[in-house]
């Protein structure tokens, strides 16, 4: 451990200049030494169970290897990765950090990640790597002509249905093909005053208030917009298809066909007693209702707007500066990506992880595996359907922006400030964020 | 001198040295990794020009003032009429309950609250239509509610304990007091007025300090509830600088922030000292 | 008599009232926890979020063992236990020896040390914390249950509180005992902390619940799950993006409360009294 913290202070140094020679190129007899640190996430206790998978494996696999893992707490992202640079600041020196596609600018600006363009090109295990992983997933972690790491696992955004509901209600389950219309008659007939006392008590749908992934950006994309140009270097929040996109939700409320904005957690609870017909999210929520015994839901994509994207982020296991040994934090990267450890990524069908597998090949055994939902191919038929990804916009002030966006939004649905003009205030604060 | 060690040696590695500290960083412009720039007094002119801080002052102003006020009169109430005649056993149910939410952390139950408060799901707003046929109120998700959300959760949790301290306080009143002015004819309220409420201020001076100082830190209960919002109606000072500091990773600025609320509670505690050295009757 | 009888019902009425203020106002801060314990044997977040709100048909106690499943929840009892016991006991000492030097020593710069320590008070932990973070890490003691022992160490609000109350008590005590050739330290130990007992017992009440419900120290200075505290860990039970389930994290927080709760309950008499002895003068 020492001798780590020491090598990792002249490591600061040396990985500082370049990677160094013959990257990628080590002779697999040779047999792999050394020790790696992984900073990750610690969310709660299956944080811990996938991580000890990887690095029990990577230590079978090689047992010259000693990997440790370095929890990192934080109530969200923001958090995470605010005490990740602290622990970076206090000295101690992780040589592989967990981050989600919306912090690697954050850790690119900071000149804190390696890229790995070297090592896919010299590393002769690579390209079969690369096609089994769809191009849009791989450019989820660009960053200039930086690719910054291969995806481990990653989320896009659905639309979850309770069918228990529909069925009340008598309304068709949603097809592959519907449009915003379509989603609006459908979240109309779903909206009841079931008992009778003058006010609505089933809610065709709703949208988290503190988070953008599962809430606006959906619509926004499928609008043809995005929040922040496409270099992610100006905000676009009053462009018309943002404008379009929030009036469309706004509308919704307005007429009472959308229960109010709630945190996501609420939304769960709301959608799991039948209150809530429709939310949007991605894969994580599918074993919280298994694990509560609720499984009468399934998913469909966000409804057709002007156009249909996947509105995607991921997560991957960046190799950081410090680390003194790049090539063999490649190697462990690599193995987040392999059979093994992507194949621990569709779980069971009682209890399904919270991530897409980033291979094709093993996205497949989970639709054959009959991990629920029924139609659970979606999740990585999108990036093959609709290969239009919209990357979560991810500016390096990641949190800031993102909380800049929510602040203004909720003001709009609260009714506070008209549509256009909280769009309007909302630009000009994300100048100051994003830049432009 | 002796005495004075251990304090002394806690107080310069856990007290003085983060606040030089915060001072020190107020001076630069530093995002936690890599070297820090030196900037003046720019933070502060950039405070200046900050809409969002007087907004958020002004929120925190509010809440923090609505819990103090509300603590101390609706404590006040409750003290004494938990000191009139009752049966033993139903004073000491009173107290328990109202003790309830002192003993356990803000930030789990502000969870339990988020939702029975949601508008269109919680229980609160349904059991107001139920019995009082009010309207759905948009408690976490309307700039005029969110804030009065904050207080009701925030008072809910602290006034247990300003309970407590004013039955202590009152329980300490020499019963002859109270009994010579009976025998003088004095009505309820002239004994409470004349008697009860002066023997009582030392006890309302650290109930007011008390409550001011936490009501100041207001932290988890606003995070919890409405993330400060909508906008910044419910944001508190303490949430804004853990925001700039931890979500957009400006140290420097954040500390600046936080200078501007260590000089208005040092100021604000100087005046209640300053009242209290007048108003405040020993017994 | 007509006005005997009156007097007598207007009484009554008034102790109705009472009754009734004091009951209506238990009920409501009551209720949520209520509604929590209920949720605790909620055989599903469903179930327990329908309305009308109903009790469970067949209460379960599932959700305990859930927590357990989920979090390493003795562990984290434990580790509150030992931080809200220890910041007791050193704040104790640090703040009743300070205490005694403000109150009863002379030395050059007493009154300016001792108006630091006010400005001091106003200054809360959220506000220093980065620069906090910092010296713990520097010492290396993050990750550690240090980080969250030894910063409240130092508490001005403590210093103050006792200090004001051996203001309060008679010099010709000590003066006396320095006659029979008392030193300071006899003084303090054999005289004034006997006499403080009160007061000490109160800020010990205050100090502890204080550092066992806290949450920002924790969630700043501990990343390790082993190491964590309960407020840290019940949030931890609301998981991921909220995934966790109401009806676990209620399952948490009652047990998490109730021996709390017991302790509370069974000490309320001297809690009233400790804290009525110690004068609250400041």
């Amino acid at each position: 451990m020492k001798r780590v913290r020491t090598l990792a202070a002249v490591g600061v140094v040396a990985a500082s200049l370049a990677i160094p020679a013959g990257a990628g190129a080590q002779d697999p007899s040779d047999g792999l030494s050394g020790s790696l640190s992984i900073a990750y996430w610690n969310y709660g206790p299956a944080a811990e169970v996938g991580n000890q998978v990887i690095a029990d494996g990577f230590m079978a696999e090689n047992p010259g290897v000693t990997v440790t893992l370095t929890p990192i707490a934080g109530e969200n992202w923001g958090a995470y990765y605010a005490n990740l640079a602290t622990t970076i600041a206090s000295g101690q020196r992780p040589d592989i950090a967990f981050t989600a596609s919306e912090g690697i600018k954050f850790l690119a600006q900071n000149d804190l990640v390696v890229p790995i363009n070297e090592f896919l090109a010299n590393d002769p295990e690579a390209a079969a790597l690369q096609a089994d992983i769809a191009p849009a997933l791989l450019q989820s972690f660009a960053y200039g002509d930086q690719i910054t790491a291969l995806p481990y696992g990653w989320n896009n955004m659905i639309v979850y249905y309770n069918k228990a509901v529909f069925d009340a209600a008598g309304v068709a389950y949603p097809s592959v093909d519907w449009t915003w219309a379509d989603f609006r008659e459908t979240a109309q007939q779903l909206t009841a005053d079931t008992d009778g006392d003058g006010n609505n008590d089933r809610y065709g749908f709703a949208w988290a208030s503190n988070e953008i992934f599962p809430g606006i950006l959906p619509w926004v994309a499928n609008a043809g917009g995005n929040l922040v140009n496409d270099d992610v270097s100006a905000p676009t929040a009053n462009s018309p298809e943002v404008v379009e996109a929030v009036t469309f939700l706004k509308g919704l409320l307005d007429d009472g066909i959308a229960a109010t904005p709630s945190p996501m957690g609420d939304i769960f609870t709301g959608f799991q007693n039948g209150s809530i017909a429709m939310f949007g999210a991605g894969r994580w929520p599918s074993a919280t209702f298994l694990n509560n015994g609720f499984d009468d839901w399934d998913i469909q994509y966000y409804p057709t707007g002007t156009t249909r994207q996947t509105v995607a982020g991921a997560g991957a296991y960046a190799i950081l500066r410090s680390a003194p040994d790049p090539n063999l934090a490649w190697e462990l990267q690599k193995y987040t990506v392999s059979e093994p450890v992507q194949d621990s990524l569709i779980g069971t069908p009682d209890a399904p992880r919270d991530s897409i597998p980033t291979l094709r090949s093993t996205a497949g055994k989970t639709v054959a595996a009959g991990i629920p939902p029924a139609n659970g191919a979606i999740f990585y038929g999108s990036v093959d359907d609709y290969p239009t990804l919209t990357p979560f916009p991810a500016p390096a002030k990641y949190s800031e922006y993102e909380s800049t966006v929510l602040r203004n939004l909720q003001l709009i649905f609260a009714g506070e400030v008209p549509v256009q003009e909280g769009l309007d205030t909302l630009q000009s604060e994300l100048v100051a964020v994003v830049g432009g | 001198m002796a005495f004075l060690t251990p304090s002394a040696v806690s107080f310069v590695l856990f007290a003085l040295i983060p606040t030089v500290g915060v001072l020190v960083l107020s001076t630069f412009s530093w995002n936690l990794l890599g070297a820090g720039r030196f900037l003046g007094i720019e933070n502060f002119i950039r405070l200046l020009e900050d809409g969002r801080l007087w907004g958020v002052y002004r929120s925190t102003a509010f809440m923090a003032g609505a819990v103090l006020v509300i603590n101390l009169l609706l404590g006040l109430l409750l003290a004494v009429l938990l000191e009139s005649r009752m049966p033993r056993w139903l004073r000491g149910m009173f107290r328990l309950s109202f003790l309830f939410p002192f003993v356990v952390s803000s930030s789990a139950v502000a969870l339990i609250w988020r939702f029975l408060l949601n508008k269109d799901l919680g229980l609160v707003n349904y059991w107001l239509g139920q019995l009082f046929d009010i309207e759905r109120i948009n408690w976490l998700g309307s700039s005029g509610w969110a804030p009065i959300a904050v207080v009701i959760v925030s008072s809910w949790k602290t006034l247990g304990f300003t309970i407590l301290v004013y039955v202590a306080g009152l329980q300490a009143i020499p019963r002859e007091y109270r009994e010579a002015a009976i025998v003088d004819g004095a009505g309820a309220w002239a004994r409470f007025r004349h008697v009860t409420l002066p023997l009582m201020s030392p006890t309302i001076l650290f109930l007011v300090v008390i409550n001011t100082i936490s009501a100041f830190q207001l932290f988890a209960e606003p995070r919890v509830l409405t993330q400060g919002g909508p906008g910044d109606s419910s944001r508190t000072v303490v949430q804004f600088i853990y925001d700039t500091a931890f979500q957009g990773f400006e140290m420097g600025y954040a500390s600046a922030i936080a200078v501007t609320l260590m000089v208005l509670l040092v100021v604000l505690t100087g005046i209640q000292f300053l009242i209290a050295r007048r108003w405040t009757h020993y017994a | 008599m007509r006005r005997v009888r009156a007097l007598r019902w207007q009484d009554l009425a008034s102790r109705g009232a009472t009754l009734v203020i004091l009951a209506v106002a238990a009920f409501a801060i009551a209720a949520p926890f209520l509604w929590i314990f209920r949720g605790a044997f909620s055989p599903s977040d469903g179930e327990l979020t329908r309305l009308p709100p109903s009790l469970p048909e067949a209460p379960i106690l599932d959700n305990f063992g859930k927590v357990f499943d989920q979090v390493p929840f003795g562990k984290f009892v434990l580790n509150s236990l030992i931080v809200a016991g220890a910041v007791t006991l050193a704040q104790l000492f640090t703040c009743s020896t300070a205490a005694y030097a403000f109150a009863r020593l002379r030395f050059r710069g007493r009154d300016t040390a001792f108006a630091v320590v006010l400005a001091s008070m106003m200054i809360p932990v959220q506000v220093t914390i980065v620069p906090l973070f910092l010296v713990m890490s520097r010492l290396g003691l993050t990750n550690t249950l240090w980080a969250l022992i030894l910063p409240p160490i130092f508490s001005a609000f403590g210093i103050f509180f006792l200090r004001q109350h051996l203001m309060s008590i008679p010099r010709e005590l000590d003066e006396a005992a320095t006659i029979d050739g008392a030193g300071h330290g006899t003084i303090y130990l054999r005289i004034l902390l006997p006499l403080t007992a009160p007061a000490l017992a109160t800020l010990a009440i205050l100090c502890f619940t204080y550092w066992w419900n806290d949450l920002l120290l924790p969630l700043v200075m501990i990343n390790d799950t082993q190491t964590q505290t309960l407020p840290a860990g019940l949030v931890l039970l609301a998981g991921r993006f909220s995934t966790g389930s109401l009806t676990t994290i209620a399952a948490g927080i009652t047990m998490a409360v109730v021996p709390v709760l017991v302790v509370f309950v069974a000490l309320q008499r001297y809690i009233v009294q400790s804290i009525a002895a110690s004068g609250m003068k400041l």
